[in-house]
């Protein structure tokens, strides 16, 4: 492992036991040890959201980097594909219809995923091109975010509305070890899969006709592609809500750290996502607002400076 | 001794007979330009014989198995592509630019000592040593172009196809790399390259193809298919074909004439 | 494929532990509570009346928030106030916890592993079903009888704000952007039971609906109740046309805080639409 993914690995830890410790309730060191009944806050509560938020920052910045360097493209997003958009929509129509206790939220969310990559892989039949997916992503995207605009407008009090937008900001609040179970393998098999296209993005670096004339089976690694982002982004959404821009920013900081090879970009940029949520879920517990911002939005809220940064870097490499 | 060759090869695109049953024998260890003005199907004939394109009829037929055949990280092995397009999309350094040529190769775990021995010869046949870890975004037009042969250099393929490779060569490095493809094929591998400067292939090719719309005009050795009728009907221009006091034929085209 | 695979086992793990989430069904809650925790601003209110000082543990933070709150401000400032996750709440080791129906499932069901009973009150529809839950509220405390007592103040605000012999004066509330309480909710009952009509129907508006303003210049209502007056932040009723109308239409302000609880607030709400009966 390199000496960065090293650091990022250091800096997890210690962001992990901040996490525990913060929050609104800050909870003492004597109440670990103890038979303390605010103990269960830390095992229930904190821990929990503490390996979910690993995860879910850990896929997210995993499927945005290997999406970058499949579409070689370097403001490319996990969300590209559509499968956000379908997993939202999915959750979105569990509390549309009152169908979101206990694990009926994630089952329609993870439904909603598949549903979107089978209409992805319905669109894109056998080509492997670029393009051709692309347009099919922002195909599913568009018509998934257009049913679930339709489904708030139709919600039957604004109280509705207002649960299902808050839900779709995005956060990490209240989960429980049912939603890390859930999270876990789903994200894990993602990720797997994500790990293996490394070399093959490398070799795409070259454009897809020398990449092909190397032996790139672009089918095979659609598939992979595919199949990885759709499992780590599915599950993501299915736990959190829709959280963008991790998956965006992550790559950029850590690929000149290594570089710019797109099969080195992946390990880092999957602690490096792990670490970014982390810091952001801990920030939103902690400060000192009446109540929680949506982890959705502090992303959001990064993001704009993140691309204001990038701009001005740009325009001053171009003059 | 390896063989590759193609039979009857017909492939339409868009509409467009861009092949239309091409027969042609390439030998190893010497180097074959391929010739003809723009649309005879140059490039889609180097793509098909890399397996990047399926042909409607005819086949590939390579060390006399048909191409189809052949599992796709074996022909990957054993034919090297240069292509047109000298995309580079990610900053990388020219080092690890020239390893990705050994992706054919790659074994489970990393790079092994065969992987850098050839990675570094091919950095030092083209030239590009000196520039091992400097970002590849950074080189002029005609390093990239060398680091970019040295790419394919790298996988040491028994058949090297470039597609144009010398088009933004300046003279001295035009002659150089023209250089290193004789001697690529001399240390037996099989070299077809398009090019569209007749003087280029004149000085380093050892057999002619000419192409025209899809078809061969003419297959041999240059100076039996570069003759001036030849060259009007394929091309539509007068030329002049002439000997420099040190032996190189040259080729100029003095104008235009019909058909 | 491997994928495939990978997905099936993920799944059926998901359906494993959704089980396992199930059988940890509702805690029943404690006869007599000690430590009551509110996590809904309009409970609250309820709480306010009903249960002792000693068992309020905590409340919304929107029952601290001047624009929110059901609450007089001193009374509220007087209790610890939480946001509503549950590390709050669990900090304040409750043996209820009293929700609105709106909650976020993470929340009930962290709430659930916890072992925390909880009772989810929803929005009430009608002002009888407001008395019902106010009912259960007192029921779930241990002082039914204070709930009854709540429910007899309520009723009789009720009776005497609707006296037969007023003809009812056709009204609308605009709650802003166009959104208009009708049939089937707390605040058309309000307005059916003050001595006015509420004009959605006329409209032909649902329970919850947007009214263009075409519809309210075509046919307008004899008295506007609006959330946002006499500020008129409003965009729409700001908008030129109305103007042209002014003579027709009375505009009064209505606060937002009474449009949806119900509980104590219907009595505070009865009284504000029965003054300005009388003013019209």
């Amino acid at each position: 492992m390199s000496r960065l993914s090293l650091g990022l690995l250091a800096a997890i830890v210690l962001a992990a036991s901040a996490s525990l410790l913060a929050g609104k309730v800050w909870v003492p060191f004597e109440a670990f040890v103890s038979d303390d009944p605010r103990w269960q806050i830390i095992a229930e509560l904190r821990l929990p959201r503490t390996l979910l938020a690993l995860l879910v920052g850990g896929g997210l910045g995993l499927s945005g980097a290997v999406m970058q360097g499949y579409l070689r493209n370097p403001l490319a997003d996990p969300g590209l594909f559509g499968v956000s958009a379908g997993a939202a929509l999915g959750a979105v129509l569990s509390l549309f219809f009152g169908f979101a206790s206990g694990w009926l939220l994630p089952a329609f969310a993870l439904a909603g995923a598949a549903a979107a990559m089978a209409i992805l892989a319905l669109l894109v039949g056998r080509s492997g091109s670029i393009i051709v997916f692309t347009l099919a992503g922002v195909i599913v995207s568009s018509v998934a975010g257009s049913m679930t605009a339709l489904a708030i407008s139709l919600a039957p009090t604004p109280f509705a509305t207002t649960q299902i937008v808050t839900w779709l900001m995005g956060a990490l609040t209240d989960r429980s070890w049912d939603d890390v179970w859930l999270a876990l393998p789903l994200i894990a098999a993602g990720s797997a899969l994500l790990a293996l296209t490394g070399r093959t993005l490398d070799a795409l670096t070259l454009g897809e006709s020398a990449a092909r004339s190397m032996g790139v089976d672009p089918l095979r690694l659609q598939l992979l592609v595919v199949a990885g982002v759709a499992l780590c982004v599915g599950a993501s959404v299915a736990a959190a809500g829709v959280i963008g821009f991790v998956g965006l920013i992550v790559p950029h900081l850590v690929r000149p750290f290594v570089g710019h090879r797109p099969s080195a970009v992946l390990l880092p940029s999957a602690l490096a996502g792990a670490l970014l949520l982390l810091v952001a879920d801990v920030a939103v517990r902690a400060l000192p607002s009446v109540s929680e911002l949506r982890l959705g939005i502090a992303m959001s809220m990064i993001g704009g400076p993140f691309f204001l940064v990038l701009l001005l870097r740009m325009r001053r490499n171009l003059a | 001794m390896s063989s590759l060759a193609v039979n009857a090869l017909t492939l339409t695109l868009g509409g467009r007979r861009v092949l239309g049953g091409i027969d042609a024998a390439f030998q190893p260890g010497r180097v074959t330009a391929v010739l003809g003005p723009n649309g005879a199907g140059k490039s889609t004939l180097l793509a098909c014989l890399a397996g990047l394109r399926t042909p409607d009829s005819g086949e590939v037929v390579l060390d006399g198995q048909r191409r189809a055949a052949i599992p796709r990280r074996d022909l990957a092995r054993r034919i090297g592509l240069l292509p047109q397009t000298a995309d580079v999309h990610w900053d990388v350094d020219v080092e690890t630019l020239v390893a990705l040529g050994r992706y054919p190769h790659r074994g489970r775990w990393g790079e092994s000592p065969a992987d850098r021995a050839a990675i570094a010869s091919a950095m030092a046949a083209t030239d590009v040593s000196q520039f091992a870890a400097r970002p590849v975004t950074s080189l002029s037009g005609g390093e990239r172009a060398r680091v970019l042969l040295a790419r394919v250099l790298a996988g040491a393929p028994e058949w090297l196809l470039a597609d144009e490779p010398l088009a933004n060569l300046d003279p001295a490095h035009q002659l150089d790399a023209l250089d290193l493809l004789r001697a690529v094929a001399t240390a037996g591998a099989g070299v077809i390259v398009v090019l569209h400067d007749l003087n280029q292939a004149l000085r380093v090719a050892d057999a002619v193809l000419l192409l025209r719309a899809g078809q061969v005009v003419a297959a041999g050795p240059p100076d039996e298919v570069l003759t001036p009728q030849r060259i009007a009907e394929t091309y539509g221009v007068a030329a002049h074909i002439g000997t420099t006091p040190g032996g190189q034929r040259y080729l100029i085209a003095t104008h235009r004439e019909p058909r | 494929m491997r994928w495939r695979k990978s997905l099936a086992a993920a799944l059926a793990l998901t359906a494993i532990s959704g089980c396992t989430a199930a059988a940890d069904d509702a805690v029943p809650p404690p006869a007599r509570p000690l430590r009551v925790v509110s996590i809904n601003p309009c409970v609250d209110a309820v709480m306010m009346q009903v249960a002792d000082r000693a068992q309020i543990a905590g409340i919304s933070h929107y029952s601290q928030d001047p624009r929110a709150t059901s609450l007089p401000l001193a009374l509220a400032r007087q209790f610890p106030a939480t946001s509503g996750t549950v590390e709050e709440v669990v900090m304040l080791a409750p043996d209820l916890v009293i929700a609105g129906g709106h909650v976020a499932p993470a929340t009930i069901a962290a709430l659930a592993r916890l072992k925390i009973p909880l009772i989810q009150i929803g929005v009430p529809a009608t002002i009888a079903e407001s008395q019902a839950q106010i009912a259960t509220i007192a029921k779930a405390v241990g002082h039914a009888n204070r709930g009854a007592a709540l429910n007899n103040r309520i009723s009789k605000a009720v009776r005497s704000a609707s006296r037969p012999a007023i003809y009812p004066i056709p009204a609308l509330i605009w709650q802003g952007g166009g959104l208009v309480p009708g049939d089937g909710t707390l605040a058309g009952e309000l307005l059916a039971v003050s001595g006015y009509r509420n004009m959605s129907a006329d409209y032909g508006l649902k329970s919850w609906d947007v009214l263009p303003l075409e519809h309210l210049v075509a046919r307008p209502p004899r008295l506007l109740l609006s959330i946002s007056a006499p500020a008129q932040t409003d965009r729409m009723l700001s908008h030129p046309v109305l103007s042209s109308l002014g003579a027709h239409i009375t505009v009064r302000p209505f606060p937002e805080r009474l449009l949806h609880c119900g509980g104590p607030t219907i009595i505070a709400a009865l009284g504000h639409l029965s003054a300005i009966r009388r003013t019209l």
